[in-house]
């Protein structure tokens, strides 16, 4: 079973960075054939380009330029997302992913001018995030991230299983809390 | 009025920059002192790399690496984004502006033994709007649960004044956009930013 993990978080020393790892070593753990894409560490440019919109509606073409990024999302049967949330949303690094490799064609194609999903081949939908902010901070801001996880990116996968998982108040969150982070993330991880 | 507008498209020839155009057009015909952040032909760059990060979460950053920008959003009382939505979301390109540039001492002032929360450091912004266009239909979204929109009218606006006024628009369903209805919402733009602006008779009124 492939299992790909996007990681967006730039520094190694960062407690998202001891999530990532811890993700990436249980599956591996478990058998998992794990695809661990460091979006920093890989330099992926988030940036969706002038010529990257005009033929972004343009299937199959509109690919070209990130196929192997779009192989490696097709080939997965389980989608792992480890990120900090950051101003109530993605990183820009990771927003870039979803704006540039799900494409038209892609996450999702059209049949009789119905939109599918197209990426039903992802069994499993993760996401290991943490906030700054309290949790009902993040409530009272309609929790953007969440939606777009629970919402945008299962609308296209169709998962049958779906977990996030939130760890909030990062900035006062004591090294018991964020051990018990780990060890449930790590739980969650060995139940995948 | 002090205005800053944050535009975000990468084609000059397209409809967001119509719309940024309408939006620009009203603010000139108020007398407002406008800066224009056109993201995409200034070559920002969306992400932030790990020594920004360290630094960031220990308050040690500074503003030099942004300067320009956090001046302009720091002396605006008005604050408006045009963007295309893109995956129910902002822009990567926006995204990392606002990574990047809403920093801990200016945008927002981190808990401290006195403060068990973040506190909002952008208190002079009295007004704040959002234009965009979206491919997906006006229920899509709503079900959905438009995460873009709630990231700046919500997330953002918390860091605002508290009476902080707000307006939206957005085209909807995009990709089939007729002559007709994007000059619709262009005239739906306009009236929008005459009461967003306080009236086109009295464009200095300050919100109660």
């Amino acid at each position: 079973m492939k299992a790909l993990v996007l990681f967006a978080h730039p520094c190694p020393e960062s407690f998202a960075a001891a999530l990532h790892g811890t993700i990436v070593d249980t599956l591996n753990g478990r058998g998992w054939d794990v695809d661990d894409c460091d979006l920093n560490r890989e330099g992926f440019d988030p940036v969706m380009s002038e010529e990257d919109r005009r033929t972004y509606h343009d299937i199959p073409e509109n690919k070209a330029r990130v196929s192997g990024y779009v192989d490696r999302l097709m080939a997965a049967e389980a989608l792992i997302l480890s990120f900090p949330v950051w101003n109530f949303g993605y990183p820009a690094i990771l927003k870039g992913f979803f704006d540039k490799v799900f494409l038209p064609g892609v996450s999702f194609r059209l049949e009789e001018g119905k939109v599918v999903p197209n990426l039903t081949h992802i069994k499993k939908l993760v996401a290991v995030t943490t906030y700054g902010g309290t949790r009902w901070r993040a409530f009272t801001a309609g929790d953007p991230p969440r939606r777009s996880v629970t919402r945008a990116v299962w609308h296209t996968t169709r998962p049958d299983t779906m977990r996030y998982l939130a760890l909030y108040d990062m900035n006062r969150a004591t090294q018991e809390k964020r051990q018990a982070f780990l060890g449930k993330v790590k739980r969650e991880m060995e139940a995948l | 009025m002090q205005v800053l507008v944050v535009y975000c498209h990468p084609r000059p020839d397209s409809f967001t920059a119509a719309v940024k155009n309408t939006v620009l057009e009203k603010l000139h015909a108020a007398d407002a002192a406008v800066t224009v952040l056109d993201l995409y032909a200034e070559g920002f760059d969306p992400v932030m790399g790990g020594p920004e990060n360290a630094a960031y979460l220990d308050c040690t950053l500074g503003r030099s690496h942004v300067a320009a920008h956090v001046v302009a959003i720091e002396a605006c009382d008005t604050l408006i984004f045009v963007y295309p939505t893109w995956w129910y979301g902002l822009p990567a390109m926006l995204k990392g502006w606002l990574d990047r540039v809403l920093l801990p001492g200016s945008a927002f002032l981190m808990p401290d033994e006195t403060h068990s929360d973040i506190r909002p450091g952008l208190t002079h912004i009295k007004r704040l709007a959002v234009f965009t266009t979206c491919g997906a239909s006006w229920w899509l979204t709503r079900i959905i649960g438009a995460p873009g929109k709630r990231t700046i009218l919500r997330g953002l606006r918390i860091l605002c004044a508290p009476r902080c006024r707000t307006a939206f628009a957005a085209h909807y369903l995009m990709d089939a956009s007729s002559p007709t209805s994007r000059a619709k919402h262009l005239k739906r733009v306009a009236r929008k930013m005459d009461r967003f602006l306080g009236g086109p008779g009295e464009p200095q009124k300050v919100p109660a």
